[in-house]
Protein backbone atom coordinates (compact mmCIF):
# COMPACT_ATOMS: atom_id res chain seq x y z
CA UNK A 1 0.00 0.00 0.00
CA UNK A 2 1.43 3.07 -1.24
CA UNK A 3 1.59 6.99 -0.28
CA UNK A 4 -0.81 9.87 -2.20
CA UNK A 5 1.01 12.95 -2.02
CA UNK A 6 -1.01 16.05 -3.57
CA UNK A 7 0.96 18.68 -5.18
CA UNK A 8 -0.55 22.21 -4.54
CA UNK A 9 0.09 25.69 -4.39
CA UNK A 10 -2.97 27.84 -4.44
CA UNK A 11 -1.75 30.40 -6.89
CA UNK A 12 -1.20 28.72 -10.21
CA UNK A 13 2.54 29.64 -12.06
CA UNK A 14 4.26 28.51 -8.89
CA UNK A 15 5.91 25.76 -10.32
CA UNK A 16 3.88 23.02 -9.10
CA UNK A 17 3.98 21.06 -12.48
CA UNK A 18 7.59 20.82 -12.64
CA UNK A 19 7.97 20.02 -8.96
CA UNK A 20 5.59 16.86 -9.93
CA UNK A 21 7.49 16.01 -13.12
CA UNK A 22 10.81 16.01 -10.72
CA UNK A 23 9.70 14.67 -7.48
CA UNK A 24 8.20 11.68 -9.47
CA UNK A 25 11.37 10.64 -11.58
CA UNK A 26 13.20 11.59 -8.16
CA UNK A 27 11.28 9.20 -6.20
CA UNK A 28 11.87 6.73 -9.34
CA UNK A 29 15.39 6.73 -9.06
CA UNK A 30 15.45 6.07 -5.48
CA UNK A 31 13.76 3.12 -6.58
CA UNK A 32 10.59 3.64 -5.66
CA UNK A 33 7.40 2.45 -7.80
CA UNK A 34 5.67 5.95 -8.54
CA UNK A 35 2.57 7.17 -10.05
CA UNK A 36 2.47 10.79 -11.19
CA UNK A 37 -1.28 12.04 -12.03
CA UNK A 38 -2.10 14.96 -13.90
CA UNK A 39 -5.47 16.15 -12.49
CA UNK A 40 -5.44 19.28 -14.24
CA UNK A 41 -8.61 18.54 -16.33
CA UNK A 42 -8.36 19.97 -19.54
CA UNK A 43 -5.29 22.00 -19.48
CA UNK A 44 -2.81 19.24 -19.41
CA UNK A 45 0.55 19.65 -19.26
CA UNK A 46 2.38 17.41 -17.02
CA UNK A 47 3.04 15.24 -20.03
CA UNK A 48 5.27 18.11 -21.88
CA UNK A 49 7.42 18.23 -19.12
CA UNK A 50 7.79 14.56 -18.76
CA UNK A 51 8.74 14.30 -22.18
CA UNK A 52 5.76 11.92 -22.35
CA UNK A 53 3.12 14.19 -25.15
CA UNK A 54 3.03 12.00 -27.84
CA UNK A 55 2.53 8.53 -26.27
CA UNK A 56 -0.47 9.86 -24.13
CA UNK A 57 -3.61 7.14 -25.45
CA UNK A 58 -5.53 6.70 -22.81
CA UNK A 59 -6.72 9.54 -19.94
CA UNK A 60 -7.72 9.86 -16.25
CA UNK A 61 -11.14 10.62 -17.25
CA UNK A 62 -11.22 7.62 -19.65
CA UNK A 63 -9.93 5.14 -16.91
CA UNK A 64 -12.38 6.49 -14.30
CA UNK A 65 -15.34 5.92 -16.83
CA UNK A 66 -14.28 2.21 -17.45
CA UNK A 67 -13.03 3.21 -21.37
CA UNK A 68 -9.95 2.20 -20.53
CA UNK A 69 -8.08 0.22 -17.49
CA UNK A 70 -6.15 2.14 -15.46
CA UNK A 71 -3.03 -0.52 -17.09
CA UNK A 72 -3.74 0.34 -20.55
CA UNK A 73 -3.69 4.09 -19.59
CA UNK A 74 -0.65 4.47 -17.58
CA UNK A 75 2.65 5.27 -19.45
CA UNK A 76 5.79 4.12 -18.70
CA UNK A 77 8.53 7.03 -18.39
CA UNK A 78 11.52 7.19 -20.88
CA UNK A 79 13.73 7.61 -18.00
CA UNK A 80 13.15 5.26 -15.42
CA UNK A 81 11.18 1.77 -15.36
CA UNK A 82 9.81 2.87 -11.90
CA UNK A 83 7.88 5.93 -13.07
CA UNK A 84 4.18 5.54 -14.54
CA UNK A 85 2.44 8.57 -15.46
CA UNK A 86 -1.20 9.26 -15.72
CA UNK A 87 -2.15 12.22 -18.51
CA UNK A 88 -4.99 14.41 -17.49
CA UNK A 89 -7.93 14.74 -20.28
CA UNK A 90 -7.67 17.62 -22.42
CA UNK A 91 -10.73 17.55 -24.56
CA UNK A 92 -13.14 17.50 -21.44
CA UNK A 93 -13.10 19.63 -18.06
CA UNK A 94 -13.05 19.76 -14.48
CA UNK A 95 -17.17 19.08 -14.18
CA UNK A 96 -16.12 15.26 -15.04
CA UNK A 97 -15.16 14.56 -11.63
CA UNK A 98 -16.83 12.46 -9.01
CA UNK A 99 -15.64 11.70 -5.33
CA UNK A 100 -16.56 8.13 -5.88
CA UNK A 101 -14.76 8.01 -9.49
CA UNK A 102 -11.53 9.69 -7.81
CA UNK A 103 -12.14 7.57 -4.91
CA UNK A 104 -11.76 4.54 -6.75
CA UNK A 105 -9.06 5.72 -8.84
CA UNK A 106 -6.50 6.70 -6.01
CA UNK A 107 -7.37 3.23 -4.44
CA UNK A 108 -6.32 1.54 -7.21
CA UNK A 109 -3.21 3.11 -7.66
CA UNK A 110 -2.41 3.37 -4.40
CA UNK A 111 -2.55 -0.96 -4.21
CA UNK A 112 -0.29 -0.71 -7.46
CA UNK A 113 2.48 1.69 -6.24
CA UNK A 114 4.76 3.35 -3.37
CA UNK A 115 4.16 6.93 -3.94
CA UNK A 116 1.27 8.12 -5.68
CA UNK A 117 2.09 12.15 -6.74
CA UNK A 118 -0.96 13.89 -7.64
CA UNK A 119 -0.88 17.75 -9.44
CA UNK A 120 -2.99 19.50 -8.44
CA UNK A 121 -4.61 22.27 -10.76
CA UNK A 122 -4.07 25.65 -9.47
CA UNK A 123 -6.75 27.65 -7.90
CA UNK A 124 -9.12 26.24 -4.77
CA UNK A 125 -12.24 24.71 -6.95
CA UNK A 126 -13.48 21.42 -7.63
CA UNK A 127 -10.37 20.21 -9.33
CA UNK A 128 -8.36 21.14 -6.55
CA UNK A 129 -10.81 19.59 -3.71
CA UNK A 130 -10.94 15.92 -5.83
CA UNK A 131 -7.41 15.96 -5.99
CA UNK A 132 -6.82 16.60 -2.27
CA UNK A 133 -9.76 14.97 -1.36
CA UNK A 134 -8.19 11.39 -0.39
CA UNK A 135 -4.33 12.14 -0.33
CA UNK A 136 -2.36 11.19 2.84
CA UNK A 137 -0.28 13.71 2.50
CA UNK A 138 0.17 17.40 0.20
CA UNK A 139 3.33 18.82 -0.92
CA UNK A 140 2.75 22.66 -0.96
CA UNK A 141 4.57 24.95 -3.06
CA UNK A 142 5.19 28.39 -3.10
CA UNK A 143 7.27 31.13 -4.59
CA UNK A 144 9.02 33.41 -1.89
CA UNK A 145 6.41 36.14 -2.79
CA UNK A 146 3.30 37.35 -0.90
CA UNK A 147 0.75 36.55 -3.26
CA UNK A 148 1.87 33.02 -3.57
CA UNK A 149 1.90 32.74 0.27
CA UNK A 150 -1.72 33.80 1.23
CA UNK A 151 -3.13 31.47 -1.78
CA UNK A 152 -0.99 28.58 -0.53
CA UNK A 153 -2.59 29.28 3.19
CA UNK A 154 -5.83 29.71 2.00
CA UNK A 155 -5.31 26.07 -0.23
CA UNK A 156 -4.20 24.70 3.36
CA UNK A 157 -7.48 25.92 4.94
CA UNK A 158 -9.52 23.57 2.40
CA UNK A 159 -7.16 21.13 2.92
CA UNK A 160 -7.78 20.92 6.65
CA UNK A 161 -11.30 20.96 6.61
CA UNK A 162 -12.69 19.07 2.92
CA UNK A 163 -9.61 15.74 2.94
CA UNK A 164 -11.53 12.78 4.20
CA UNK A 165 -8.60 12.06 6.24
CA UNK A 166 -9.22 15.30 8.60
CA UNK A 167 -13.11 14.24 8.25
CA UNK A 168 -11.93 10.75 9.77
CA UNK A 169 -10.26 12.51 12.18
CA UNK A 170 -7.26 11.83 11.11
CA UNK A 171 -4.65 15.03 10.04
CA UNK A 172 -3.35 15.19 6.30
CA UNK A 173 1.24 15.89 6.66
CA UNK A 174 2.24 18.78 5.09
CA UNK A 175 5.48 19.43 3.14
CA UNK A 176 6.20 22.45 2.04
CA UNK A 177 8.32 23.47 -1.07
CA UNK A 178 9.86 26.89 -1.75
CA UNK A 179 10.56 27.39 -5.17
CA UNK A 180 12.01 30.13 -7.12
CA UNK A 181 14.28 31.75 -4.71
CA UNK A 182 17.10 34.06 -5.75
CA UNK A 183 19.45 34.60 -3.19
CA UNK A 184 20.97 37.62 -4.36
CA UNK A 185 17.05 39.08 -3.68
CA UNK A 186 16.72 37.51 -0.48
CA UNK A 187 20.19 38.75 1.15
CA UNK A 188 18.70 42.48 -0.25
CA UNK A 189 15.34 41.83 1.44
CA UNK A 190 12.92 42.03 -1.77
CA UNK A 191 12.10 38.26 -1.61
CA UNK A 192 10.85 36.85 1.84
CA UNK A 193 12.93 34.72 3.99
CA UNK A 194 11.84 31.24 3.94
CA UNK A 195 11.89 31.55 7.94
CA UNK A 196 9.09 34.21 7.74
CA UNK A 197 7.30 32.07 5.25
CA UNK A 198 7.11 29.26 7.71
CA UNK A 199 6.13 31.36 10.27
CA UNK A 200 2.91 32.64 8.43
CA UNK A 201 2.49 28.77 7.36
CA UNK A 202 3.62 26.73 10.09
CA UNK A 203 4.12 23.41 8.53
CA UNK A 204 7.20 21.36 7.85
CA UNK A 205 9.49 22.39 5.41
CA UNK A 206 11.36 19.67 2.59
CA UNK A 207 13.43 21.48 0.24
CA UNK A 208 14.19 25.01 -0.88
CA UNK A 209 14.77 25.09 -4.94
CA UNK A 210 16.88 28.06 -6.26
CA UNK A 211 15.61 29.66 -9.25
CA UNK A 212 17.59 28.04 -12.13
CA UNK A 213 17.19 29.52 -15.66
CA UNK A 214 17.20 25.77 -17.11
CA UNK A 215 14.08 25.03 -15.97
CA UNK A 216 12.49 26.48 -18.59
CA UNK A 217 14.51 24.51 -21.32
CA UNK A 218 14.04 20.98 -19.34
CA UNK A 219 10.30 21.90 -19.52
CA UNK A 220 10.45 22.70 -22.88
CA UNK A 221 12.57 19.45 -23.58
CA UNK A 222 10.18 17.39 -21.57
CA UNK A 223 13.57 16.27 -19.65
CA UNK A 224 13.10 16.98 -16.14
CA UNK A 225 15.66 19.44 -14.62
CA UNK A 226 16.36 16.68 -11.75
CA UNK A 227 18.38 15.03 -14.74
CA UNK A 228 21.15 17.74 -15.47
CA UNK A 229 23.49 17.05 -12.80
CA UNK A 230 25.13 20.90 -13.15
CA UNK A 231 21.53 22.32 -12.46
CA UNK A 232 21.29 23.61 -8.96
CA UNK A 233 17.74 23.46 -9.26
CA UNK A 234 17.91 19.97 -10.29
CA UNK A 235 20.29 19.04 -7.28
CA UNK A 236 17.53 20.46 -4.97
CA UNK A 237 15.02 18.23 -6.43
CA UNK A 238 17.21 15.10 -5.87
CA UNK A 239 17.89 16.32 -2.34
CA UNK A 240 14.08 16.61 -1.65
CA UNK A 241 13.33 13.31 -3.47
CA UNK A 242 15.38 12.00 -1.05
CA UNK A 243 13.67 13.08 1.86
CA UNK A 244 10.95 12.24 0.72
CA UNK A 245 11.90 8.53 0.99
CA UNK A 246 12.77 8.76 4.08
CA UNK A 247 16.59 9.54 3.81
CA UNK A 248 17.84 12.12 5.93
CA UNK A 249 19.66 14.69 4.07
CA UNK A 250 20.71 18.44 5.62
CA UNK A 251 18.71 21.42 4.11
CA UNK A 252 20.99 23.10 2.20
CA UNK A 253 20.68 26.98 2.73
CA UNK A 254 20.21 27.80 -1.20
CA UNK A 255 19.39 31.53 0.71
CA UNK A 256 23.03 32.47 1.04
CA UNK A 257 24.69 33.71 -2.48
CA UNK A 258 28.78 33.00 -3.02
CA UNK A 259 29.76 36.67 -2.48
CA UNK A 260 28.30 36.89 1.38
CA UNK A 261 29.47 33.41 2.18
CA UNK A 262 32.70 35.02 0.98
CA UNK A 263 32.27 38.15 2.70
CA UNK A 264 31.27 36.04 6.05
CA UNK A 265 34.14 33.93 5.59
CA UNK A 266 36.31 37.47 5.27
CA UNK A 267 34.62 38.36 8.58
CA UNK A 268 36.26 35.79 10.19
CA UNK A 269 39.97 36.65 9.79
CA UNK A 270 39.24 40.31 10.49
CA UNK B 1 3.92 45.35 64.73
CA UNK B 2 1.94 44.48 67.97
CA UNK B 3 -0.24 47.40 69.21
CA UNK B 4 -2.72 47.83 71.96
CA UNK B 5 -4.95 50.45 72.15
CA UNK B 6 -6.58 52.04 75.41
CA UNK B 7 -8.15 54.52 77.08
CA UNK B 8 -6.80 56.39 80.21
CA UNK B 9 -8.36 58.24 82.80
CA UNK B 10 -6.83 62.14 82.57
CA UNK B 11 -6.79 64.65 85.71
CA UNK B 12 -5.96 67.98 84.71
CA UNK B 13 -5.28 71.13 86.34
CA UNK B 14 -2.84 74.03 86.56
CA UNK B 15 -0.80 74.85 89.66
CA UNK B 16 -1.34 78.35 91.60
CA UNK B 17 -0.57 77.39 94.91
CA UNK B 18 1.66 74.74 95.41
CA UNK B 19 0.46 73.82 99.20
CA UNK B 20 -2.75 73.56 98.27
CA UNK B 21 -2.62 70.96 95.26
CA UNK B 22 -0.78 69.27 97.69
CA UNK B 23 -3.09 69.32 100.02
CA UNK B 24 -5.70 68.36 97.68
CA UNK B 25 -3.53 65.73 96.23
CA UNK B 26 -3.29 64.08 99.88
CA UNK B 27 -6.63 63.93 100.33
CA UNK B 28 -7.91 62.24 97.47
CA UNK B 29 -5.02 60.37 96.90
CA UNK B 30 -7.24 57.22 96.11
CA UNK B 31 -9.00 59.06 93.85
CA UNK B 32 -6.09 59.99 91.42
CA UNK B 33 -3.49 57.10 92.42
CA UNK B 34 -4.44 55.40 88.34
CA UNK B 35 -4.95 58.71 86.53
CA UNK B 36 -2.76 60.44 84.33
CA UNK B 37 -1.98 63.90 86.07
CA UNK B 38 -1.82 66.39 83.15
CA UNK B 39 -0.21 69.84 84.64
CA UNK B 40 -0.90 72.85 82.41
CA UNK B 41 1.38 75.58 82.87
CA UNK B 42 4.77 76.23 85.12
CA UNK B 43 6.05 73.02 87.07
CA UNK B 44 7.90 73.54 89.63
CA UNK B 45 10.65 70.79 91.16
CA UNK B 46 9.15 70.57 94.55
CA UNK B 47 5.94 69.10 92.72
CA UNK B 48 7.75 66.91 90.52
CA UNK B 49 9.38 65.31 93.46
CA UNK B 50 6.29 65.50 95.37
CA UNK B 51 4.05 63.66 92.66
CA UNK B 52 7.26 61.18 91.58
CA UNK B 53 6.93 60.61 95.82
CA UNK B 54 3.23 59.11 95.52
CA UNK B 55 4.21 57.70 92.19
CA UNK B 56 2.08 59.17 89.99
CA UNK B 57 2.64 59.39 86.29
CA UNK B 58 2.06 63.13 84.99
CA UNK B 59 3.33 65.28 81.60
CA UNK B 60 3.31 68.61 81.59
CA UNK B 61 1.94 71.00 78.95
CA UNK B 62 0.44 68.71 76.48
CA UNK B 63 -2.65 69.14 74.06
CA UNK B 64 -4.46 65.83 74.47
CA UNK B 65 -6.84 64.69 71.66
CA UNK B 66 -10.17 65.02 73.31
CA UNK B 67 -12.93 62.39 71.92
CA UNK B 68 -16.36 63.70 70.72
CA UNK B 69 -19.57 62.98 72.22
CA UNK B 70 -20.99 59.77 71.88
CA UNK B 71 -23.95 61.17 69.96
CA UNK B 72 -21.67 62.42 67.46
CA UNK B 73 -19.53 59.53 67.22
CA UNK B 74 -22.82 57.59 66.76
CA UNK B 75 -23.81 59.94 63.47
CA UNK B 76 -20.87 60.07 61.79
CA UNK B 77 -20.20 56.30 62.01
CA UNK B 78 -24.17 56.17 60.60
CA UNK B 79 -23.14 58.61 57.58
CA UNK B 80 -19.89 56.43 56.79
CA UNK B 81 -21.40 53.52 57.07
CA UNK B 82 -24.27 54.49 54.36
CA UNK B 83 -21.64 55.86 52.07
CA UNK B 84 -19.86 52.48 52.43
CA UNK B 85 -22.63 50.94 51.30
CA UNK B 86 -23.78 52.65 48.46
CA UNK B 87 -19.96 52.72 47.50
CA UNK B 88 -19.97 48.49 47.25
CA UNK B 89 -23.05 48.31 45.43
CA UNK B 90 -21.82 50.56 42.67
CA UNK B 91 -18.79 48.45 42.42
CA UNK B 92 -20.65 44.86 42.58
CA UNK B 93 -22.96 46.04 39.79
CA UNK B 94 -19.56 47.63 37.61
CA UNK B 95 -18.47 44.21 38.35
CA UNK B 96 -21.21 42.42 37.75
CA UNK B 97 -21.68 44.23 34.03
CA UNK B 98 -17.93 43.51 33.89
CA UNK B 99 -17.92 39.77 34.42
CA UNK B 100 -20.96 39.86 32.36
CA UNK B 101 -19.18 41.05 29.34
CA UNK B 102 -15.66 39.69 30.88
CA UNK B 103 -17.38 35.73 30.77
CA UNK B 104 -19.44 35.54 28.16
CA UNK B 105 -18.96 32.47 26.06
CA UNK B 106 -15.14 32.93 26.53
CA UNK B 107 -13.77 31.21 23.43
CA UNK B 108 -10.40 29.38 23.46
CA UNK B 109 -8.48 28.55 19.90
CA UNK B 110 -5.35 27.23 19.38
CA UNK B 111 -5.01 27.06 15.60
CA UNK B 112 -3.53 29.08 12.97
CA UNK B 113 -6.40 31.29 11.24
CA UNK B 114 -5.10 30.66 7.68
CA UNK B 115 -6.63 33.06 4.49
CA UNK B 116 -10.18 32.76 4.10
CA UNK B 117 -11.20 31.51 7.13
CA UNK B 118 -13.95 33.85 9.05
CA UNK B 119 -14.48 33.31 12.61
CA UNK B 120 -17.17 34.89 14.42
CA UNK B 121 -17.50 34.70 17.94
CA UNK B 122 -20.43 36.12 20.15
CA UNK B 123 -18.29 36.50 23.49
CA UNK B 124 -15.07 36.47 23.99
CA UNK B 125 -11.96 35.04 22.42
CA UNK B 126 -8.77 34.34 23.19
CA UNK B 127 -6.61 33.37 20.19
CA UNK B 128 -3.44 31.85 20.70
CA UNK B 129 -1.97 31.72 17.40
CA UNK B 130 -1.10 33.81 14.10
CA UNK B 131 -4.15 35.39 12.24
CA UNK B 132 -2.75 35.45 8.13
CA UNK B 133 -3.53 38.03 5.83
CA UNK B 134 -7.16 37.48 4.77
CA UNK B 135 -8.27 36.18 7.07
CA UNK B 136 -11.30 37.48 9.62
CA UNK B 137 -12.14 37.77 12.78
CA UNK B 138 -15.64 39.55 14.42
CA UNK B 139 -15.89 39.31 18.30
CA UNK B 140 -18.86 40.98 19.80
CA UNK B 141 -16.94 40.28 23.32
CA UNK B 142 -13.46 41.18 24.19
CA UNK B 143 -10.10 39.83 22.11
CA UNK B 144 -6.99 39.10 23.38
CA UNK B 145 -4.40 36.98 20.20
CA UNK B 146 -1.09 36.19 21.37
CA UNK B 147 0.49 35.95 17.92
CA UNK B 148 1.00 38.42 15.25
CA UNK B 149 -2.19 39.38 13.20
CA UNK B 150 -2.05 40.10 9.72
CA UNK B 151 -5.79 39.79 8.86
CA UNK B 152 -8.93 41.51 9.68
CA UNK B 153 -10.31 42.12 13.26
CA UNK B 154 -13.50 43.64 13.90
CA UNK B 155 -14.06 44.13 17.65
CA UNK B 156 -16.78 45.14 19.65
CA UNK B 157 -15.87 44.19 23.02
CA UNK B 158 -14.49 46.35 26.55
CA UNK B 159 -10.80 46.08 25.21
CA UNK B 160 -8.68 44.15 22.69
CA UNK B 161 -5.06 43.04 23.15
CA UNK B 162 -3.12 42.45 20.07
CA UNK B 163 0.18 42.69 17.72
CA UNK B 164 -0.55 43.92 14.31
CA UNK B 165 1.56 43.87 11.23
CA UNK B 166 1.51 46.59 8.89
CA UNK B 167 -0.82 44.86 6.73
CA UNK B 168 -3.60 43.89 9.13
CA UNK B 169 -7.01 45.59 9.24
CA UNK B 170 -8.09 46.37 12.67
CA UNK B 171 -11.36 47.96 13.55
CA UNK B 172 -12.43 48.74 17.18
CA UNK B 173 -16.23 49.43 17.90
CA UNK B 174 -16.22 50.83 14.12
CA UNK B 175 -12.84 52.85 14.25
CA UNK B 176 -9.92 51.87 12.47
CA UNK B 177 -6.70 52.01 14.32
CA UNK B 178 -3.50 52.38 12.29
CA UNK B 179 -1.45 49.20 13.02
CA UNK B 180 1.67 52.00 13.59
CA UNK B 181 0.10 51.95 17.70
CA UNK B 182 -0.23 48.37 17.66
CA UNK B 183 3.77 47.34 16.73
CA UNK B 184 4.63 46.69 20.17
CA UNK B 185 5.06 43.65 21.12
CA UNK B 186 1.31 43.39 22.84
CA UNK B 187 -0.77 46.08 23.00
CA UNK B 188 -4.47 47.00 25.10
CA UNK B 189 -6.69 48.99 23.23
CA UNK B 190 -9.04 49.99 25.16
CA UNK B 191 -12.75 52.08 25.31
CA UNK B 192 -12.76 54.43 28.22
CA UNK B 193 -16.01 56.53 28.07
CA UNK B 194 -15.73 57.73 24.87
CA UNK B 195 -12.61 57.56 23.93
CA UNK B 196 -10.31 54.77 22.91
CA UNK B 197 -7.10 54.50 24.40
CA UNK B 198 -4.04 52.11 23.32
CA UNK B 199 -1.25 51.44 25.45
CA UNK B 200 1.43 48.67 25.52
CA UNK B 201 1.26 45.91 27.76
CA UNK B 202 4.51 44.18 26.15
CA UNK B 203 7.73 46.43 24.45
CA UNK B 204 8.84 44.84 21.50
CA UNK B 205 12.17 43.14 22.06
CA UNK B 206 14.77 45.76 21.12
CA UNK B 207 16.44 42.93 19.10
CA UNK B 208 13.32 43.27 16.80
CA UNK B 209 14.22 46.46 15.86
CA UNK B 210 17.97 46.30 15.07
CA UNK B 211 18.72 45.84 11.27
CA UNK B 212 21.45 44.05 9.92
CA UNK B 213 24.34 46.94 9.00
CA UNK B 214 26.22 46.43 5.90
Amino acid sequence: MGIVIAVISGKGGVGKTTAVANLGLGVAMNGKRCAVVDFDIGQRNLDMILGLENRVVYDIVQVMDGEASLKQALIKSKVDDNLRFLAASQSKDKRVLNSKKVQKLVKELKDNFDYVILDSPAGIESGFEHTIEFADAAIIVVNPEVSSIRDADRAIGILDSKSQKVKDGGEVAKYLIINRIVADMVQSGEMLKSDDILDILNIKLVGKVPEDSGVIDASNQGKPVILDKHSIAGQAYKRISARLCGKKIDMKDVEVTDSSLFKKLAGIFK
Amino acid sequence: MQSKQYSVKVYECGIDDEERFIAFFNTNYALFKDHLIVINGYLSQNIKNYLNSKSLTFINNIKLPRGRSRKALEEEFSIQKRECDIDRIIAQTELEKLSNRLQNNLSVIDEIVRSGRVIEIDGDLLLLNRVNSGATIYTSGNLIITQLVEGSIRCDGNFMIIMASSKANIIFHGVEIDSKFLEDRLNRVELKGEEIVINPVLKRRQIGYCNSSN
